[in-house]
Formats: C-alpha cells, structure tokens, sequence
C-alpha cells in the first residue's frame, strides 16, 4: 500500500511538471521523464510474475525505452495525444515490467544493461552537444547542449554508484572481510 | 627430465575448469596468429616491391591485419587469464561460450566488411575517415566493420562483467583483489594472488575502455548512417585512442598470468603478491588510462596539460609493473635450477621482449621526438616489439604449457629450431622496423621509395623467419594436443 501511494505521488508530481517539461528539455527528459518510471516501479514494487515472463516484461520496457530515447518522440510528447502516451506508457510499458522482469535477471545481465546504459547516455551527450541541426523542434539549440551535458553529468554519476560498491565492497557486508560477499551481485 | 614441477603445488592447481573451451581459443588464436602474419608478410614484400600488390588491397589487408592481430591478442589474452582465474574463482563456463561467439560473429563481419565490402580505414576507424572513402567503399561496409567491433565488445563485457562478479564475491570488493591490504599495510589472511590482481585491474580499465569505445562506436555509426549529424573530431580521437590503447596493453596484462602462474611450476617457488606488485598493478590501473594523450602529441589543439601528463605518464606507465614483473622473474629464474622446455623459454623471453619493447615506446612519448617519429616505422617496430616478443610469446608460451604432458622434458631439436627461428626473426624484424623509423620512414604507406626498399626486403626475410617459427608452435600445439586427447 505504502509503494502504491508513493508510486501515485510520483505520478502526481510528474503530472504537475507539465509547465516545466514544455520549457526546458532537461527538465522534461531527465526529471519528468524518470519520474513517470519511478511511478511504474514503484505501483509495481510488490508484484511477483513468474520467470517465463520475464524475457517477455523486458524486452517490452526496451522497447518503450528506445521509443521515448528518440528525438522525435519527445517533441510528440508535447502535443495532447503524445502527452497522454507519454503519461501512460512510461510507468505502465516501462516502469511496471523493468520492476517486474528485474528480479529474475542474472547478474550478468544486469550489469550488461547497466554498461550499456552508460554507453548510450555518452551517445546521447555527444550527439545532443554536437548536432548541427536543431534536433526537437519544441526547443532552443541552446537547451539541446545543456540537454547533452546533462546526459554526461548523468552518466558519469550512475557510473560512481554502481562502480563504488563493487570497488570498495558493499557497507553492509564488511567490505574488507575475508569472507567475501555472497548477496550481492555486481 | 626433471621433478621440478613436484616439488611446489599451487593453490588450487590440477582443477582446470573450461579447459577445453580455453584450448579450443587457443588453436582458433594460433591460426589466425599465423593467417594474420602472412598478411603481414605480404604487406612487408609489396613494400619491398617483391611482389605486385593492388594499393587498395594493401590498405585492406592493412586493416585486417591491425584488427585481427589486436583481436586475436585480446582473444588469447582473455583465455588465459580465464584459464588461471578459473583456479582462484568459480567461473560460469556459459559466459566463456558466449563471449567466443560473439567474437566470431565480430570477426566474420569484420573479415566480409574487408574483403567484401572493401573497407580499408584501417583498426582504429578514425573519424571521419570510415565515411570518406572517396569511393573505395560504401558506407554499409564501414557500418558492417563497426557493428562487428560492437559484437566483439559486447562478449569482452560479458567476459568482464562475469570476472568482476566472481573477483566481487571472492574477495568483498575490488579494492581488496587489487591488494589495497597489501599497499595500506592492513592484515589480509588470505590476500589476493597475482593473478588476481591482474584480474582485478584489467577487468577495471578495460571495461571501462569498452564502455567508452561502444559510446564513439555508435555514435560513428549515426554519422554513417545520417552523415548531417557530425561527432567533434578531437572528441571521437580521444576516445577512440583511449578505447584503442586500453585494449591492447589490455592483452599483455591479461596474457602475463600465464607467467604469473606457470613459471613457479618451473623454479620451485610460489609467485606471490606483496606490497611492491599490488601498487605496481594500481599504478598501472591508472596510468593506462591516463597515457593515451601520448597518440595525440601532433595534434596541437589539445590543451597542452593532457599532452605532458601523456608524456610524463609514457615514463612511468609500463615501467613499473614491467620492472616488478622482470625483476622478480630474473630472481626466480636466476635463483632456481630450472628446466628449460619450450614453455618456459617462452615465457622467460616474453618477459624479456615485453621490457625490451617497452624502451622504444617511451622514447616516442617524448614529445619533442614525437615531432620526428610519430607516423614513421618507429611506431610499428615499438608495438611489434612487445606484441610479437610480448603477447605472442607468452601465448605460444602458454599453449606449450597446456601439452607439456606429465612430465618436463628439456626441448628437443625441433622445439630448439622453432625457438631460435622465431627469436631471430621477430628480433630481426622488429629491429629492421626501428631503423626505417630512425630513418624517417613514415607507416602505412602501401608504396615505398626505392631507397626504402633495402630495409623493406631486409624486414620481409625476417618475417618469413617468424612465420615459419609460428608454424611449428602451432602445429606442435595441435599434433600434441590430439596425441594427449586421442
Ligand atoms: C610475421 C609477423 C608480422 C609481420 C610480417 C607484420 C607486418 C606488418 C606490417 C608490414 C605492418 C604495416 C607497417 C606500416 O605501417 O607500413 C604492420 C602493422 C601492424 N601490425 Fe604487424 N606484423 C606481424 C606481426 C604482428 C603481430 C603479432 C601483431 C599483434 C599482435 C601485429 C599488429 C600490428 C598492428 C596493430 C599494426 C598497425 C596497423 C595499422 O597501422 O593500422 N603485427 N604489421
Ligand atoms: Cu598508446
């Protein structure tokens, strides 16, 4: 219940960044964007599905990821039929299934969609930083670099919190032990 | 014959998980090794003028051959350090399938983007060259070329990501299998053994090499593919030299476990980490990562710091883990009463040829003669030094190990002639590569003067010799293997 009230405020929050989403790119792609995920994770947080499902669930969230990382789709998230897509399918088609799919990824796995998250992120920085042309139609070239950095900035602090645990051990399991840590994968 | 080997058992020794998997890398890297020479030989006498060789031939076996080697190094490097970490950490043998398709997939779209499609922009793929071909070929070729250096990261950051998690729940945390309790002094009653802590360290740098690279990889590909959309130029070549220099000192610091756990089987004495070698092998962490500006010494837009950090760097960068590693090998060596088959002698030279190699390389990295050498034969004659003596060596070295049977036998005459053939010629041939340089011959031209030609012809006789030497190490490799298998 609790997950579920959270995941409603999320909702709530995105929903009344709307003004804020159409001024500026970062603010609508990396603060608006994420929280219409977080929703989805979160209204699904203590859902179970069975293992057959979870290919399926993920292959579903990539999808719907790689739709909303075009260019074009996010200018189309502007219009009322995009906005209302943008509302529904971001938690339901991306952030219910990556929750539901995630507990049944092997480690490897994960830690491959992670590296490949870093890469793209770097791809999209470089490409929004240096594009020649004025990529969303709904912005200013300007807010496009500053939408590039901010990709960078993203990368490079997801990188920190997922490499420092596996660096320095785990808080939780004695980092330095000789034991080693069996619970947590990378 | 001797009893040496009795005498010290390691660790976890006789479990050798996935070996045949590992073996089966081996000879997949042996041939290619041989396949990739004589493309390079062919290279050697076209510049020689010996034989007639269509320039933009020339420029396609030039890239196959850059790819190929720096691959099959990766490749053989990657068995190796699996094979050894198999004896410390439970590895999923799935991941090492996995990883050498891919890699396959990588090599047979690298190999028809070549010889199909014609793409001639050489290994490194430097922006914008792939897109202006002037002709030569498409950009589906070039497209075909990157997609399959993706595949080939990709199984290399399965391949990390599997050891990484091992290394984690062995050890707690990487930091440990680095040996920071060794370097800070704290007590560690079970301290990581040295190949871990080359483990450790590459599965680091080159993982985060191959993430950059991927980035620069798909973003060249957009720009194949939508040319409006321009990559900054000196963006694309910092990282694409940093993904490219990663990766191939990546190889000999994989492949150097086979000397870390092989040669103690020969003198009798355990090859432990101890203080000097882990903060030899964090240095190394860092300065891999921190030297490549060294390849972008010419290009006087950079900000100049980048350019002395990569010069001073280029001092220090191998030198001290190659100067641990030599060190400590002389001293075992000298110290023990060793028999010398061809496994150990290999070994022993590819700790040598490594050092040697090592001295060219600095030298370049010093800018004010990097104004003279960079382009020339000096560049080649430095990385072939401790790839041909270095890498190479330590994997033939490597796979004489795997069939030495049960017990050490001193080399016979054939072993005897493979050794001195192949020393000879890369020596001769590596040696003949620094002189052209010396002499300002620039790299990568498929049509040399006539006053190069002698160096030329002298540097294709020297490769016939390391050829050949290839061949019986190779074919030694397989008629064993099927003697001890069969
Ligand atoms: C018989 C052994 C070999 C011969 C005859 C040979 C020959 C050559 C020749 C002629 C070139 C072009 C030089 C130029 O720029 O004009 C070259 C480049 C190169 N070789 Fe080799 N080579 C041999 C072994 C190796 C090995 C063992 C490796 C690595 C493991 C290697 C890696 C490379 C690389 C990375 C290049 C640079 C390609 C480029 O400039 O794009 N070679 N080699
Ligand atoms: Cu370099």
């Amino acid at each position: 219940m609790r997950m579920i009230c959270l995941g409603l405020l999320a909702m709530a929050e995105a929903v009344a960044l709307r003004e804020a989403a159409a001024a500026s790119p970062v603010q609508h792609v990396l603060v608006q964007m994420p929280l219409l995920v977080l929703a989805g994770v979160l209204l699904g947080w203590n859902l179970r599905v069975r293992r057959d499902w979870a290919v399926p669930l993920l292959l579903t969230a990539l999808t719907a990821f790689l739709f909303w990382m075009l260019p074009r789709s996010v200018d189309w998230a502007l219009t009322p039929a995009g906005e209302a897509a943008k509302n529904l399918s971001l938690p339901l088609l991306l952030g219910v299934p990556l929750r539901l799919s995630w507990p049944w990824l092997g480690p490897v796995l994960r830690g491959f969609l992670k590296a490949n998250a870093l890469s793209m992120l770097g791809v999209l920085g470089f490409l929004y930083t240096h594009a020649p042309v004025r990529i969303c139609n709904s912005y200013l070239v300007s807010a496009q670099q500053e939408l590039g950095f901010a990709f960078l900035y993203l990368a490079a602090a997801l990188a920190c919190l997922w490499a420092i645990p596996v660096l320095f051990g785990h808080p939780k399991c004695g980092s330095f032990g000789t034991a080693g840590c069996s619970r947590c994968g990378v | 014959m001797s009893t040496a080997s009795e005498n010290y058992i390691p660790g976890h020794a006789a479990a050798a998980p996935q070996a045949g998997a590992v073996k089966l890398t081996m000879i997949l890297s042996g041939a290619v090794f041989a396949l990739m020479m004589v493309f390079g030989l062919i290279m050697r006498a076209a510049q020689g003028q010996w034989i007639e060789l269509d320039a933009a031939l020339f420029y396609q076996l030039l890239t196959a051959h850059g790819a190929g080697m720096v691959g099959t190094a990766a490749l053989s490097g990657a068995a190796i350090m699996w094979y050894f970490g198999g004896r410390h950490l439970v590895l999923t043998g799935g991941i090492f399938w996995a990883f050498l398709g891919l890699f396959l997939l990588g090599v047979v779209l690298i190999l028809g983007a070549i010889f199909i499609g014609g793409y001639g922009g050489a290994w490194t793929f430097l922006f914008p060259l792939p897109a202006l071909s002037g002709g030569a070929w498409e950009a589906g070729a070039a497209a075909a070329f990157m997609l399959g250096y993706t595949a080939i990261g990709v199984g290399f950051l399965l391949y990390y990501l599997e050891l990484g998690r091992r290394i984690h729940t062995r050890y707690g945390s990487l930091a440990r299998a680095l040996g920071w309790n060794l370097i800070l002094g704290r007590e560690d009653n079970d301290p990581p053994p040295p190949a871990i802590v080359a483990a450790a360290a590459v599965t680091i740098f080159n993982s985060i090499g191959i993430i950059l690279g991927a980035a620069v990889l798909a973003a060249s590909l957009v720009h194949l593919l939508v040319p409006g959309f321009e990559v900054d130029a000196l963006l694309a070549k910092n990282l694409i030299y940093f993904f490219g220099h990663v990766f191939i000192n990546a190889s000999i610091y994989m492949a150097v476990t086979a000397v870390y756990e092989i040669l103690p089987e020969y003198t009798g004495k355990p090859w432990k980490s101890n203080r000097l070698f882990a903060i030899a092998w964090n240095a190394v962490l860092i300065f891999v990562m921190a030297v490549y500006w060294h390849h972008l010494l010419q290009d006087v837009v950079m900000p100049p710091w980048m350019l002395v950090v990569g010069q001073l760097v280029s001092y220090f960068s191998g030198i001290p883990l190659i100067a641990v590693t030599a060190f400590s090998t002389f001293l075992y060596v000298r110290g023990s009463n060793m028999t010398w088959d061809l496994a150990s002698a290999l070994l022993v030279l590819s700790v040598a040829g490594w050092s040697v190699g090592s001295i060219p390389a600095s030298i370049d990295g010093m800018i004010s003669v990097n104004k003279v050498m960079h382009n020339t034969m000096w560049v080649p004659g430095h990385f072939h030094t401790y790839l041909l003596l270095g890498e190479v060596a330590m994997a033939f070295g490597f796979m004489a190990w795997l069939v030495r049977g049960k017990t050490i036998a001193r080399m016979n005459g054939l072993d005897r002639a493979g050794f001195a053939v192949y020393l000879a010629g890369a020596a001769g041939f590596v040696t003949v590569f620094l002189f052209s340089g010396a002499a300002s011959i620039p790299r990568r031209w498929a049509v040399h003067y006539e006053e190069w030609l002698t160096h030329d012809r002298i540097g294709t006789l020297f490769s016939v010799l390391v050829v050949l030497g290839t061949l019986i190490f190779v074919l030694r490799f397989v008629a064993r293997l099927g003697r001890s298998e069969g």
